[in-house]
Order: structure tokens, then sequence, then C-alpha cells
């Protein structure tokens, strides 16, 4: 999970700086674009069919497993997350309330080890995603975010397109989700997608996260996904039969027995 | 029972390959740097999410049976590679490779299965 988490956060410095570069507005090609705001313009979307399956291999460079530097932080929460590796070397911090079923909110919820569908209705790109059998909602119907949203686990999403590309802007999360392993956030987390074909079968997730409080620098990953044309997204009831457990402290606990 | 302990870059890149796919918890309980063979008869089989479960009756070396229980990859994750709810029933003679449990108590993740016609599946993602 710890892997897992870490290359999820790959933080690509190259990439970043064009990323956060490609992330200012493009309200001409937004205007010309189709936004799926009717079942016509829906017809003249890229086609994103099939279930798209986390790519490990492709969010390391040059394939394998890499396990990279936890992102830039303030002075405040460097400190808490030199706390939390310490308190990682007691025993605790080993396992996170995921282990308790707990879904974990984004950004991690689109890294994780099962595929996702994007389904096209007006004004609106649904993902139904097959780990904790989550859904996330974003509006492409030109609505802006709440002023105030409630924090939820998935954040409050809204999205245009830019030719292929669907741009998504999230705010107004949980508090208990996190940037990366031992690095929580705050009230101000932003995160911006920009998801796209890179080829027929290969989607692209850029996710710039910006936190004031938290990151001195914008956190940038790059993850790929397979497409898969003949799965389905399938059942995942986490407390169906549980046998793992993370205590207040993240202890993590395992039930033989029934 | 039969018990060997085996160390190597192979069983490395096992230990990689389940903290990827492993989802929803880490595998810090679990000694993954070494694998266990355990020896013995399948008694129940839970084709469950978040992990499939197997119980095992092993017999120790004074020939007692004792009951092991061992979770697995995702019924989602293994139908995907190869597995279905019938590949393991009860009654099934098999032996398991395991990264056990690190506070000794008689459970684990379960690597791959040999049958006794020497078919190995694996659980845990394995490359070659």
């Amino acid at each position: 999970m710890r892997v897992a988490m870490g290359i999820l956060l790959l933080s690509l410095a190259a990439a970043g700086t064009a990323a956060a570069a490609a992330d200012a507005p493009h309200a001409a090609a937004a205007r010309s674009s189709p936004q799926g705001d009717t079942w016509a313009s829906i017809a003249k979307l890229p086609d994103w069919s099939g279930v798209w399956d986390f790519d490990y291999s492709a969010a390391a460079p040059g394939g394998g497993l890499v396990r990279p530097a936890p992102p830039h932080l303030t002075p405040e929460y460097a400190a808490k997350y030199a706390a939390y590796k310490e308190r990682q070397k007691h025993g605790e911090e080993q396992q996170t309330s995921t282990a308790n079923c707990v879904p974990p909110g984004m950004p991690q919820i689109m890294a994780q080890p099962y595929p996702v569908e994007f389904l096209f209705t007006p004004g609106k790109v649904t993902v139904a995603i097959e780990a904790y059998s989550q859904m996330r909602r974003i509006f492409t119907d030109g609505r802006k975010h709440p002023e105030d949203p409630d924090p939820t686990f998935q954040g409050n999403s809204i999205g245009h397109w830019e030719g292929d590309t669907l741009v998504v802007d999230t705010v107004g999360f949980i508090p208990t989700s996190t940037i990366a392993p031992g690095v929580g956030h705050s009230d101000q987390m932003r995160i911006t997608e920009r998801i796209r074909k890179i080829s027929d079968d290969v989607m692209e997730i850029r996710q710039t996260i910006v936190d004031p409080k938290v990151l001195t620098e914008p956190y940038v990953s790059v993850k790929h996904y397979k497409r898969h044309k003949d799965w389905d997204i399938e059942e995942y009831i986490c407390s169906q039969n549980n046998h793992d457990s993370a205590d207040p402290e993240g202890r993590a606990g395992f039930k033989i027995q029934e | 029972m039969k018990l060997s302990i085996r160390t190597g870059c192979a069983l490395l890149t096992l230990a990689l390959g389940a903290t990827t796919a492993v989802a929803h918890h880490s595998t810090a309980m679990f000694d993954m740097q070494h694998t266990v063979n355990i020896k013995g008869t399948v008694t129940q089989f839970d084709w469950t999410n978040p992990h499939t479960f197997i119980y095992m009756e092993v017999p120790n070396a004074q020939g007692v049976q004792e009951k092991w229980g061992i979770e697995g990859m995702s019924p989602n994750y293994l139908n995907r590679n190869g597995w279905t709810r019938h590949t393991l029933k009860p009654g099934d003679k098999i032996e398991m490779t395991i990264h056990a449990l690190k506070d000794g108590r008689k459970g684990g993740f379960c690597a791959s299965v040999t049958f006794p016609d020497g078919k190995v599946m694996y659980n845990l993602p394995h490359r070659g």
C-alpha cells in the first residue's frame, strides 16, 4: 500500500512546471470543444468506453517500482511528517483506516489496483471506481463550486472539455484524506486533473495538487490506466469479509478466525 | 508439516508486487521478505471482498492437525488472473507458499498454491 501510494505521488519535477502552465484556463479551446451538455454533444466526445486499470509499471519512469521522495512541504507539515515517520518506528502508522474499510477519498482513490469506468450523461461525467464501490461526479454543465462545500471523500468536482482532454477541478475534501502517506492537507487543497487518452488503450491522468498551507510547490503526478474492453466494474463490498484492521494509532491487526 | 523458508531476489519481487496490489491495507503484519510453505487440506475457501480467505488443516511435526487462516487477493483481482470461486474447495490437498504473520500465529498471505499434479496458481502478482 505504501509503495502504491508512493507511486501515485511520483513527483516529476520537470513535468510539474509544464503541467502548471497547462493548467491555465484555455477558454478558447473550451468554447470550441463539445461539452457533452446534450446527447448529441456526447456523441462528439472521445471514446472512453471499457474500463481502465491503473498501470503501476507506467507510473514509474523507466518502468519498475520506485519509491519517490515525499512532496515539498511547508515547515509545519514537514514537522508533522517527521513525527509520523518517528511513530512508524514504534509500530504505529503501519496501517490506515482503509484497513477498516473506510475509503481513502481523493486523491488516493484514483490510484487503487482496481479499474475505473467513465460514464457520460448530459452535463456530467461519472467515474465508477471499483475499489470500495466508490463514485465521483464531475459536473460539466458550467456550474461553479458551491461557495462553502461540505467536505466529502471525493470532493466537489467541476470539469470542462478542452478538445479531447477533460479538465477537472476539485475542492472540499474530508480532513482525513492524505496527499501522500503521512502528509495530510488543509481546507485549501485543490486538485486539478487533466484526463486524456495518449493512445487508443492508454489513459493519462495528470494530477496537480496545490495546498498553500502544506505544499511549497504544486505536487504533480502522472498516472496511466490501461483499457480493458472486455472487463466490467465488479462489486467490491469491503465490509463483506474483512480480516484486517487499524487501531487509532495505526497499528495493524489481522483476525484469523471468522 | 513440511516447512521451508526461502529467500532471494525472486521473492523480493513478489513482496514488492504485494505492496502494490493489496489495495485496502499495508502488508505490515506479514513477513514479505520470506516465504514459508505449508502443506495440508483445504477446509474452507471464502470468495469474498476485500480478500479471499483460505482455511487449511495442516499437520504439525507431531502429526497434530492445526488450523491455518490465509488471506489472498480479492476475487475481483483473481478472476481476472485465472482463478474462480471453484479453484479451491474443501478436501483439496495443496501446498501453499505464504508470507507468514510476523506475530507467529498460524496465518499469512497467500503467494501461490501448488496442486498435487504440480500445477501452480499464483495469487500475488507474479512476473515470468
